[in-house]
């Protein structure tokens, strides 16, 4: 079976509908085989009679040459004689000597012998007549043809009841045949019946690994690659796409996980190389902020201040000494947290620095809750917010413009306001910078470098709270207020 | 999970189908041999059919009409006394068309070169020149009831004709005896002796010496019965047998006469059926008296039914064996008894219903 189910495909349908053509086709021989067995009985049914009728035929042409010859003894007649006995003795040895229980038998057996007592009258009386013994010729031809008649009367007597015996095995034999036909047909329906249900199991099982292949192949279709792959259950042709399905099921896995693993390494590269960038880029600046040097300034400026207080220039001297430690606390910081003090401290500096340059305009009010300024905080903030609020807020106002920060508690959190009374700030722009969405606009010239984002990016980073940060504004012309919410759990 | 399920369901699945499948075929190849067996059988069964016993000897029973019960009957004991030594006995004539006389079946016999003859012989020359034909052919005949006393025949099997007529000497003496009592009753009659008139139906064709034998055995049994002469008379009726149908008409002519005997003795089966059959018809029974011969289930019936008075029953089967012991003695020691005598007995109104039950006894 399983030798059968491991031939190639061809070879399968081939030999099942061989098969099933020769179960057919065996059907059909021995229907001919009965068949033809039945028409030869049937054919030999009225064999004997035909054999009778010969017999009584040529001993008619015994008794009718034996005759011709005694009336005219022409050497026709004898010839004739001869021969019909011959034919005549051939023929009643056929009949055969067995006496058994039909009738038939012993009718033919007593027909044989009386035929030869026959004969032998026949010729005793033919060779009388030669001798032209006519007393012993006469009485001859009497005995024969007295025998000639009781032969006659036995055979027509058998050619009769065997007439009617073959009639009836004529009918028994036509039933026989109407049994066989019936008997035929069933044995064909059933017969085709078995092939129908072999052929259909058969290319059943043939068929149903290509199922499961075509199952298989729908899921993986789906993107299931971890389905379970249909077993081979034989080496045919579907068995073999089947195996090939399967393998390449299993490389396109192994090729996806190879495609992951590269992916994944090339993102570690990028990553590393982003990296080496940014390393790079801070490289970069430190060294272009070595060769600005601060001290070297910072310590100019120190002397520029000495030399103003030694010239009695007090204003310079205090100008210049703000500059000085505006930039030294750029210089001192080294580290990226400082203290709120140190912050606030830097923005007085700024802003006195800005109203020597812009002769006093901005007013600059502070509301400071001391305890608080020894908070940690991420240095370089609230100078660049300053900063901010005078370039856009205050800048065109003159004398008017005021920035107030305050430092107070606001339950856990120590809350740093800057606030102004500039020009303001609608929204939609507060949404964008506080979701980075900012877009700078071009020769911006922002003071130090230091933009709003950089400023909110760190803030939540420091403080991993995206509400660090607030931006309120009233409106335009009323000013804009950014509240950093610092929790005292950093601190 | 799932698909596991799924492929140990298909697994079974493919089981179940092989199973099928292998169910299937086995019942395709059960369904073919089936068949061709059922049909082998058939065609040997149908053809076993003309198969037969061959026996070793071949003998011929002749007799002048085979189709009476009487020689049916012989026949039959004949034939199944034979198929034990395996030999088969055919009643001649049976099977050839047209009818043809006791001498012309010897002839067909002589010349189909059977193994032993059994004729219902006469003492006519032709049938003693037969006899002796067949004899110089080495064919044994045994002659069968009537006896060609002078042939060369081997042997004969008959019936005691003087025991038979006895009987029928004795049955006749009783009803002389009944006749007696009814004159003493009737006063009148005592003046008139009564003589009780016998006819005897003789067949006129053949010389037959059994019959004469009965009818002297008769008379001599009613002398010795002391019947006195005025008290009976016998008379023999020639019945004509040559003819067919001759017999019936011959004994009506009986009835129509005049002087209608008082008892009919009848020397043969057909004999007994056509008087019985008249007496019924001329509205004469009582008055008739038939003695029968042979114990046909017809005549049986009719002694229970009193029209018959008495029968001579032959022991049929007896007789057959005999003739089939006569053959083989022969054959086996070259010569055998000259005489066989079957048993014969009185079947009358006292022992009809022993025989009837006895005979159905033997039929089942």
């Amino acid at each position: 079976m399983s030798r059968f189910l491991n031939l190639p495909l061809q070879k399968k349908i081939v030999s099942i509908y061989m098969l099933a053509n020769i179960l057919i086709f065996i059907v059909n021989i021995f229907l001919i085989f009965g068949i033809n067995s039945m028409s030869v009985e049937m054919e030999m049914v009225y064999q004997d009679n035909r054999q009778l009728n010969e017999l009584s035929e040529s001993l008619n042409d015994v008794q009718d040459s034996m005759t011709g010859y005694l009336s005219s003894k022409t050497t026709d007649s004898l010839e004739n004689y001869y021969r019909s006995a011959q034919t005549f003795q051939t023929l009643s040895e056929e009949l055969g000597g067995k006496v058994t229980d039909l009738s038939f038998s012993r009718m033919r057996r007593n027909i044989k012998n009386m035929s030869e007592n026959y004969l032998d009258e026949v010729s005793q009386t033919v060779e009388a007549k030669r001798g032209r013994n006519v007393e012993k010729y006469r009485a001859y031809y009497e005995r024969a043809t007295e025998l000639y008649e009781y032969i006659n009367a036995y055979i027509e007597s058998l050619n009769n009841e065997q007439f009617i015996s073959n009639s009836e095995n004529y009918t028994e034999l036509t039933g026989a045949f109407r049994t066989f036909e019936r008997m035929s047909v069933l044995v064909l329906s059933l017969v085709m019946i078995g092939n129908i249900i072999s052929i259909t199991l058969i290319v059943g099982m043939m068929i149903r690994p290509l199922k499961n292949l075509a199952d298989s192949a729908d899921e993986v279709a789906a993107g299931n690659f971890d389905t379970t792959l249909p077993k081979t259950p034989y080496h045919d042709e579907i068995g073999i796409v089947t195996a090939a399905f399967s393998q390449m099921v299993i490389s396109i896995k192994e090729y996806i996980e190879r495609l992951r693993e590269s992916m994944e390494n090339e993102r570690k590269m990028q990553e590393k190389e982003l990296t080496m960038e940014a390393h790079l880029k801070d490289a970069q600046l430190k060294y272009l902020q070595a060769q600005i040097n601060p001290h070297f300034l910072f310590n100019t400026l120190n002397a520029g201040a000495q030399l103003a207080m030694m010239e009695g220039a007090d204003k310079t001297y205090e100008y210049v000494q703000t500059v000085a430690d505006f930039f030294r606390y750029n210089v001192k910081n080294h580290g990226t947290e400082v203290t709120v003090k140190e912050e606030v401290t830097l923005v007085d500096n700024y802003i006195q620095i800005l109203n020597v340059r812009f002769s006093g305009d901005i007013h600059y009010h502070k509301q400071i809750d001391e305890r608080l300024l020894g908070i940690m905080m991420p240095n370089m903030i609230l100078q660049p917010i300053v900063e901010n609020a005078v370039n856009h807020g205050i800048r065109e106002m003159g004398d008017k413009g005021v920035i107030t920060l305050r430092v107070y508690r606001e339950d856990n959190y120590a809350c740093i306001s800057i606030s102004d009374n500039g020009k303001g700030i609608d929204q939609e722009s507060i949404d964008q910078i506080l979701s980075g969405n900012w877009q700078r606009k071009e020769n911006q010239n922002d003071n130090n470098g230091i933009g709003m984002d950089n400023i909110i990016s760190r803030l939540r980073i420091y403080t991993d709270d995206e509400k660090v940060i607030t931006m309120k504004s009233e409106g335009e012309d009323k000013g804009c207020e950014i509240t950093i919410r610092l929790p005292f759990e950093n601190v | 999970m799932g698909t596991q399920e799924k492929t140990e369901r298909s697994s079974d699945k493919l089981n179940n189908q092989r199973i099928l499948l292998l169910l299937t075929v086995l019942f395709t190849i059960t369904t073919l041999v089936v068949g061709a067996l059922v049909f082998r059988f058939y065609l040997e069964d149908y053809r076993k059919s003309s198969d037969a016993t061959e026996y070793d000897k071949y003998y011929v029973m002749i007799t002048d009409n085979y189709k009476t019960d009487f020689w049916q009957a012989v026949y039959k004991g004949a034939f199944e006394a034979a198929k034990k030594q395996n030999i088969y006995v055919d009643l001649l004539g049976q099977n050839i068309s047209g009818q043809y006389s006791c001498e012309q079946l010897m002839k067909i016999a002589i010349a189909s070169r059977v193994d032993g003859i059994i004729v219902f012989a006469n003492e006519n020359e032709e049938m003693t020149s037969l006899i002796n034909e067949a004899n110089e052919k080495k064919i044994p005949v045994v002659t069968l009831y009537n006896d060609s006393t002078h042939s060369e025949r081997l042997s004969f099997v008959g019936v005691g004709s003087y025991n038979i007529g006895r009987e029928y000497g004795r049955q006749i003496f009783n009803i002389i005896k009944d006749k007696r009592t009814d004159d003493f009753g009737n006063s009148q009659a005592a003046i008139r002796h009564t003589t009780t008139d016998v006819a005897v139906l003789v067949n006129t064709d053949t010389k037959d010496s059994g019959q004469n034998i009965i009818i002297s055995a008769l008379q001599e049994t009613l002398e010795q019965e002391n019947a006195t002469d005025s008290e009976f008379s016998i008379s023999l009726v020639p019945v004509d047998n040559k003819n067919a149908f001759s017999v019936e008409e011959s004994i009506r002519d009986i009835f129509m006469d005049n002087n209608i005997p008082d008892v009919i003795v009848c020397l043969n089966e057909l004999n007994t059926v056509c008087a019985y059959q008249a007496v019924v018809d001329f509205n004469k029974v009582g008055e008739v008296n038939i003695l029968g011969y042979y114990n046909s289930d017809e005549i049986v019936t009719a002694i229970s039914k009193n029209i018959v008075y008495a029968t001579i029953s032959i022991d049929t089967e007896q007789m057959g064996r005999y003739c089939i012991e006569a053959l083989s003695d022969y054959y086996h020691f070259g010569n055998t008894s000259q005489y066989f005598t079957a048993d014969v007995t009185l079947i009358n109104n006292d022992n009809v219903d022993d025989f009837i039950k006895k005979e159905e006894e033997s039929y089942e």
